[in-house]
């Protein structure tokens, strides 16, 4: 969107072209990661924003990584704390 | 209501009736969630209703050193934590397999395999997956490896909350929940092909 960043990696890889291996995956993942969590630097999100329409392992990584953590925050049953142990400690700490 | 006026409460004493109160409007919104983080860590239901127990009669005991405007549920998630590993881990039934230090000094020293570390797992098949094979890959991982992404992924902890609950650097947290992830994946990955999800 914006050709201001300056990094030559970017602009070899601005002739649009699909990546299909990654060289640094590895770094990606951590990025990606850093991403889905929210937690990421400003510089891991020019290099997400600038690189991850491109790279097709990445791509995939995203997507996967995106998908692990959704099913752990939705799909694991959270279970109510039992009354029973509610009553006890009110009935300590009021004792 | 409030009883900041006579005493002046800059430093962190509490009235008996602050206490009630604090414990009520902090602590107690946060019970299931701190079941829930106990259950995981012990994987029995006795062990875990003893640690809730135990942890919610700790906060209250020692409530003067909450800060309050603080979060409440990284300090009691810090307290069960701590708990946790000194009073139930060593009589925990799961098997003494490996030594945490031991599995991270491993995975630290492969950092170097990580780069062509990928686990064959796609997007789809993790759809597919229901709750309990999730929870069940989960629980699979070494203790110190589960908590990390219960307190990320289930809790929705930052990773400088997930630092001050476990005692360690920010960069730690980081690196762990990499490696996490990764044998999560593992274990998905047999979860799917087991399923016959995978191709």
């Amino acid at each position: 969107m914006n050709a201001s960043s300056t990094t030559p990696s970017v602009t070899e890889v601005a002739q649009k072209q699909m990546k299909h291996t990654c060289e640094h995956h590895a770094e990606c993942m951590k990025i990606i990661q850093a991403i889905l969590d929210d937690e990421a630097s400003e510089a891991e999100k020019d290099h997400f924003r600038e690189n991850m329409d491109k790279c097709i392992p990445c791509i995939e990584s995203y997507r996967l990584e995106k998908c692990i953590k959704d099913s752990l925050n939705n799909k694991i049953v959270k279970k109510p704390c039992p009354d029973s142990i509610l009553n006890t400690i009110i009935s300590k700490i009021n004792s | 209501m409030l009883v900041a006026m006579s005493e002046t409460l800059t430093t962190n004493e509490y009235t008996d009736d602050l206490r009630y109160e604090v414990f009520n409007r902090e602590f107690m919104p946060h019970i299931d969630s701190m079941y829930n983080f106990a259950f995981r860590l012990t994987m029995d239901e006795d062990d875990a209703n003893d640690l809730v127990q135990d942890t919610y009669l700790k906060a209250f005991r020692f409530i003067s050193s909450f800060e309050q405007g603080t979060n409440a549920k990284a300090w009691l998630f810090r307290i069960l934590k701590n708990s946790f590993i000194n009073d139930y881990r060593k009589k925990s039934k799961e098997p003494s397999k490996v030594d945490y230090q031991e599995v991270e000094t491993t995975y630290n020293s492969e950092e170097a395999s990580d780069t062509t570390y990928t686990v064959d797992l796609r997007a789809d098949a993790v759809q597919e997956l229901i709750g309990d094979e999730v929870a069940n890959a989960l629980n699979a991982l070494p203790v110190d490896f589960r908590t990390v992404i219960i307190l990320c992924d289930i809790e929705g902890f930052t990773y400088e909350e997930m630092a001050k609950i476990l005692d360690i650097p920010i960069g730690t947290v980081r690196s762990r929940l990499h490696r996490a992830r990764n044998l999560l994946k593992e274990k998905l990955r047999s979860y799917a092909s087991s399923m016959g999800y995978d191709s």
